[in-house]
Formats: C-alpha cells, structure tokens, sequence
C-alpha cells in the first residue's frame, strides 16, 4: 500500500481523499442544479438516430420497441426514461405502436410503474389516450435470461422497425441486439455496462458510449438535474485526466509520486 | 474474372450467416467428441492465480463465493472444478457462500456430480472441511454483515443445521478468513471487496467469466484481487497446472478453432465487401438520376 | 447517508444502525417478488381468457411457476423433487439462452468487421491480434504475440475501462445526490411533467 499523503482525524486511514471527491461532487451537484442558468451540452448524434429509426417503423407500418433496462433507480435507468418519454412523445405524435418489455430484475417491478406513467403521459400530452396500451409494457419476468427470452419472442412476433435499447441492460443486450438484427430492426443500444460494449458496437447500427445516452437524456428532457449530473461528471473526467497527467510529469521529471500518495490518502 | 468469379465475390459478401452458425458448431462439437490435443500455453495470469492459491497452507479459510448462475457455471465450470480440487487435495477448509438463487443447481452440479469422488478419495468430508451456507451473499447488506459479526449473523447452513462445532467457530469477522476466492459472472459482489479485502486486506482471487474480464482486469491492477482466471481458457490452463485435465482442456481445441473461423470469415467478409458490396453501392451511386 | 457515513467515519453507533437499516431494506426489497408474481398471474390470465396471440404460452408458464411455487413452499428448496426441476428446466434453459450468445457474437464480430475506413481497418488489425492471441494455440506457436496482444487489452483497453468506470460512478454518486435533496423522486414513482 503506497504512504498516504495526508489523514483527517476522525476518517477511516486510506479514504480521506474519496470523502473529499465524494463531496466536491456534491457540492458542485447542488451548485449546477441550483444555479438557474442550464448547462450546455451538445446534440448526441444518437438523437437523430433514434428520429430515424422511428420514422423508419412508422413508414414501414412496423412497431417501435423501447426499453430502458432491467436495474432499478440506477443512474442510467432515470436516464434512459427521458429516452423513453421521447420516442413515447415521436411514437404518440406519428400513431406509432410502442412496446416497451419490462422486468429482468425484481425492482424491474418499481420501474415498470414509472415507464407506464412516462409512457401514458406522453399519449395523453399529444391527445391520443386510446393509444395507450398497458399490454404493450409487459413485465416479462424479473430474472435475467427468462426476461432475455421474453425479449426475444417480441422481437420475432412483432417484428419492430426499430429496437432502442437504452440504459441498464448487462450480457443479454447481446442477444437482443443481434435478434433484433436479424428480425430486421434498426438496433440503437447504450453501453453502460462496460463488460459488452465492444460486442454491442458489433451487434448495434447506432450505439451510445457510456455516458452518451446519460446525455442524450438530459438533452432531450432539458431536465435540471439530468444536465447538471453531466457538467459534474465532465468536470471530473478532467480532473481524473490532470490528475494523470500531472502525476505523470511529476513522477517521471522529478521521481516524486506526490499524486499516486494524494489518491492513495 | 468472368461470371463465376463475381459469383464467388458475391457469396462472400451475401452468405446467410446460418451457415457460419452451422461450421461453428460442427467445429465445435467435433473436438468435443474426438479432442485433437492441440498444445496450449499457460498465460502469465492463470500462474499468478496458481501462485496465489500456493499460500494457502492445510486448514486455512477460504470464503468460496459463487456468484454465478448455471449459464455462468458452464464456463466457469473448469476453474471452478481446477481450484475445488486443489482445495481438496491440500486440505484447505471451505465455507460456500452463494449469491445467486440458481446456485442451488450448482451445488448439486460440482460437488455431487463432479467432485464427489474426489472429496472421497481425499477423504474431505461436509463439516469437517467444507460447510454450505448457501443463499448467503445475496447483497452487500449481507456481506457487511458477515464481514462485521460473523458469528452473530450466520448460525446455520443451508439445511438449517448448526455451524457450532465445526471450523467455522474460528471466524470472527473477515480478518479470521484467509482468502476469497469468487466465482462471478458480472461485476461479482462488490462487497467482497468493500468490507473484507479493503477492511482486513484479505486477499481475493476471482475466476471471472470472458465478457466481464475488462471489469476485472482493472481490480487486479489495482490490487484488489490478487489472482485472476479468464473464463474457461485460465480453467484450462489451470488444471495443466495441478496436472488434474478436466472439461477445460477438452474444450480448448473447439476453443481454438472457433477463433481461428471467426478470422476466416472476417477475412472472407472483408474480400467480399470490396469486391462486391463497394463496387455495387459505387455503381449505383453513379448510375442514380440527380 | 447513514449506510454512506461509517464508510469514511469512524461511529460505532452509526455503523450498528446502518448494519439494521441495510438488513431492513434488503428484506423489504424481496417483497417486490410477491408484486411481480401477482404481476404476472393476472397478465396471464388476462391473456388466456381473450385468447391473444400466443397465449399457449401463458398456460405452460402459470402452471411451471405455480408447481414450483408450490412444491418450494410445501416441501423446501432441497426437495427431491423441486431440485429436479431447477436441475433439469431452470439450468439447462437458462444455459441454452446464455450458449447461443457465442452464435451471435460469432455472427456481430464476423458482419461488423469491415475496413470501411483507416479507424476501422485498424480496429480490425487490433481485434484479429486479439483473436490470434486468445486460441490457445497460437500462444503456444506465436509468443511474439503475446506483448502486443497483452498491451491492446490491458493498456488501452484497461484505461478506457477506467475512464469509463469513472462516468458511471460519478453519475452514480450525482443520483444519490438528487435523491437526497430531493431533486430526483422518479424512485417515488412520481415522473416529470413536461415542460412545454
């Protein structure tokens, strides 16, 4: 274990440093959501894939499958629920059927619940309740590989024009995406778990790197919060990226590992 | 290159890929049957892991965690059955954790159907050195727990009989376990590393399926865990080390020639696409009306 | 923040509390099973009832999770026969959906590397390298390999793995920091209103 650089009373040995990452995040979290003024954060090219892939199906006659993965409130989850309330906003706008697959997960449940309120909220918002149909939200089941299965047997029944699969999806992303490439489907995937994002950018005609589809969703929803979250983590980004830098410089110029004692304190 | 040639670049580039499903199961399936033997070389990783699993002396603590459902069990399934029979070999005491409810399956799976006649040869018998906590670690709450008082938060096995009077009366908390090894298809159990291997600076080895290794190989960079076997290759190449050959090794040949078909096609995609594919959108890009 | 706090700092008492509130949550978080089975039984039945499309389906699937919902609760999970049942339907399906994942990533790689581009041409030299690397055999013929291979997964492929792990944490930890203040009660199940 490298020497520390530093310790606070009172703080566990080897997580003072953490404590104080942890809080700047905070601090800067409240700062940005608080501050009135929005951040700015470019167009996502996924954006105008997704308008693509609707207009696609809605030519075709074809449905549009959205999901927004199988965790519960996870960070990628909230955000991908601005993607749904978006595609649900185009599905509504141009008499598309949307079908959303719920579940993987046994707080899949809890999820399910905030999807179908985003969902109806948009139909209701464009005029068109009746289109609104809980049926088309099916929560397939709440373990993995029987929700992959579910999945999949949408995918070869209703043949969607375009599979938009967003937010916390793990190793069945890869079946999906590649079915739905078989069935003919404009696939647009987000990696958010890093393990399969090289095999989704196989599987995938469009796919959102990481924190792409965060961004997409907060760009889309112009939510407060959602845009401060991405300006923090940007921030951080550059902080980890001088942080190498310099403690690279330093190590090699000088031999003094100051940063590798700073992180490890 | 008359008709036929182009034909040829066509089908390279326009095959339906049921046929690359269908040479991809016979090559692997026909290796299973009758193996090859083609050499194979142990990685600079598995001998780390071998290295780790060498400092544990008879009667250590293993806290063996498996975090992995039957789909996961499948390939991990000769690193699993490679480190269980060093285990059992070098008499080194165990308490099985699982942290997914399909373990269940697995139980059944390793101990009784592959390893039973080991654990009898080795005379290494349910109590005495090895118990079964069963569905133990199904979060971090969990973890923490166990990790804090395990005494006070873990009093039967899996079948609800007592654990007092066994081996697992000397662990206290996660500074009384000597190693971890976890058997995890995702991310594992992060609080294995949260609350033992950070808190008590227990060492941890992982095996670790193929499409989760990027996660891993970051935690053994960083010194969170100290040995790491790659899915079913790092099994494989482990039971070459405690000379035990099992599934692994049979599987490497049907390993092998996967990969190599997946170049061949690769190969045979990319001269199909400019031979065909780009000539045909060029020729149709100059013949489209503006 | 009481399960955050005794991470960093040292409160015995805060740390008995926060061991209480997390077995708490877990065990209320298992109850969100209940809610999904009930879930499940009236969409099913639903569907048998109008005969939609598929509903054959329905039947196998109420009557395998109700066979095993009953043979677990009447005679426990290390019954002869529910083991049976996991060992011989759960496993084995469960292992099938996860084996034809080599099918298909077999069927992305071989359609997706295409030199379209000089990015990609390199992509595939880096991948083919890997590739090579990863059949046993080559390893054992080739160890040249091995520094080049070794260096595209553990050097470049390990930092971005960072940099990424980074994103997600972050965005992770800004969650929780909308949660706590309030910002964010999608958890709640109250979803945003559009602004217009």
């Amino acid at each position: 274990m490298a020497e520390l650089l530093f310790e606070i009373p009172g703080v566990e040995s080897g997580r003072a440093f953490g404590l104080i990452l942890i809080l700047g995040i905070f601090i800067l979290g409240i700062y940005y959501m608080r501050r009135g003024k929005l951040p700015y954060i470019r167009r996502v090219a996924a954006i105008d894939a997704i308008s693509e892939a609707v207009g696609r199906s809605t030519e075709m006659g074809k449905p549009v499958l959205c999901s927004y993965g199988r965790g519960g409130f996870a960070y990628s989850v909230i955000a991908a629920m601005s993607i749904l309330g978006h595609v649900a906003k185009t599905c509504a706008e141009t008499d598309t059927r949307l079908l959303v697959p719920t579940g993987g997960s046994h707080t899949g449940y809890l999820t399910r619940e905030l999807a179908i309120d985003i969902v109806k909220g948009q139909y209701t918002a464009a005029g068109k309740p009746e289109m609104f149909n809980e049926d088309d939200m099916p929560f397939l089941s709440g373990e993995q590989y029987s929700f992959t299965a579910g999945y999949v047997g949408m995918l070869v029944r209703d043949r969607p024009g375009a599979v938009i699969m967003t937010g916390g999806h793990s190793s069945e992303a890869m079946n999906i995406a590649e079915m739905s490439n078989l069935v003919g489907a404009l696939t647009i995937t987000s990696g958010t778990y890093v393990s399969n994002m090289a095999a989704l950018a196989c599987a995938s005609d469009y796919i959102m790197l990481v924190d792409e589809q965060p961004a997409a969703g907060a760009y889309l929803s112009k939510d407060p919060e959602q845009l401060a979250t991405i300006r923090v983590i940007d921030i951080y980004k550059v902080l980890s990226l001088l942080l190498i830098v310099v403690g690279l410089l330093v190590l090699n110029t000088t031999g003094n590992d100051f940063i590798r004692r700073l992180l490890a304190s | 290159m008359g008709k036929e040639g182009v034909n040829l670049l066509k089908l390279m580039a326009t095959y339906d890929k049921r046929w690359g499903y269908l040479l991809l199961f016979i090559l692997v399936l026909l290796p299973m049957i009758k193996p090859i033997g083609m050499p194979i070389s142990v990685s600079e990783l598995t001998k780390e892991y071998y290295e780790q699993l060498q400092t544990l002396e008879e009667g250590d603590i293993v806290l063996d965690s498996w975090s992995t459902e039957y789909s996961g069990y499948m390939e991990l399934k000769p690193g699993m059955i490679a480190t269980h029979k060093y285990f059992i070999k070098n008499g080194i005491k165990i308490f099985i954790c699982l942290g997914h409810p399909e373990g269940l399956a697995l139980v059944g799976a390793l101990l009784e159907d592959e390893l039973k006649g080991y654990m009898e040869a080795y005379d290494y018998t349910y109590g005495e050195d090895y118990i079964i906590l069963g569905f133990a670690l199904p979060n971090q709450a969990a973890t923490l727990a166990m990790a804090t008082d395990f005494q006070g938060s873990v009093k039967v096995d899996w079948k609800g009989d007592s654990i007092k009077g066994t081996f697992l009366d000397r662990v206290e908390t996660g500074a009384d376990i000597d190693m971890i090894a976890d058997f995890t298809t995702a991310a594992g159990n992060p609080g294995l590393i949260n609350h033992i291997v950070l808190t008590f600076g227990t060492p941890m080895i992982q095996n670790q399926i193929g499409v989760s290794l990027p996660g891993s190989y970051m935690n053994l960079d960083a010194g969170l865990i100290t040995g790491l076997l790659a899915s079913t290759r790092g099994g494989s190449e482990l039971e070459l080390l405690i000379k035990e050959p099992g599934p692994g090794l049979i599987a490497m040949d049907a390993f092998t020639l996967g990969h190599y078909l997946l170049i061949i096609l690769i190969v045979i995609g990319n001269i199909g696409f400019f031979g065909w594919t780009k000539k045909v959108s060029e020729e149709m890009e100059s013949t489209t009306i503006r | 923040m009481i399960g955050f706090v005794p991470y960093f700092i040292k409160v015995p008492q805060v740390n008995e509390f926060a061991n209480t509130l997390t077995n708490i949550s877990s065990v209320v978080g298992q109850f969100t099973i209940v809610i999904a089975i009930y879930s499940q039984y009236r969409r099913s039945l639903r569907f048998i009832r109008e005969r939609r499309k598929g509903w054959v389906y329905n039947i196998y699937l109420l009557t395998f999770m109700s066979l095993m919902i009953l043979i677990g609760f009447t005679w426990g999970e290390h019954n002869a026969t529910y083991m049976w049942l996991v060992n011989s339907i759960v496993a084995p399906c469960s292992s099938v959906v996860y084996g034809i994942l080599a099918f298909y990533m077999f069927s992305a790689g071989a359609r997706a590397f295409r030199a379209r581009s000089l990015k990609a041409s390199l992509l595939i030299v880096a991948g083919v390298i890997v590739l090579l690397y990863q059949a046993p055999l080559t390893g054992s013929y080739i160890p040249g390999l091995s520094p080049y291979a070794t260096f595209l997964t553990e050097t470049v492929g390990m930092s971005l793995n960072r940099m990424f792990a980074i994103a997600i944490i972050t965005g992770a930890i800004m969650l929780n920091v909308r949660m706590l203040t309030g910002r964010e009660l999608a958890f709640l199940g109250f979803a945003r209103e559009e602004e217009s």
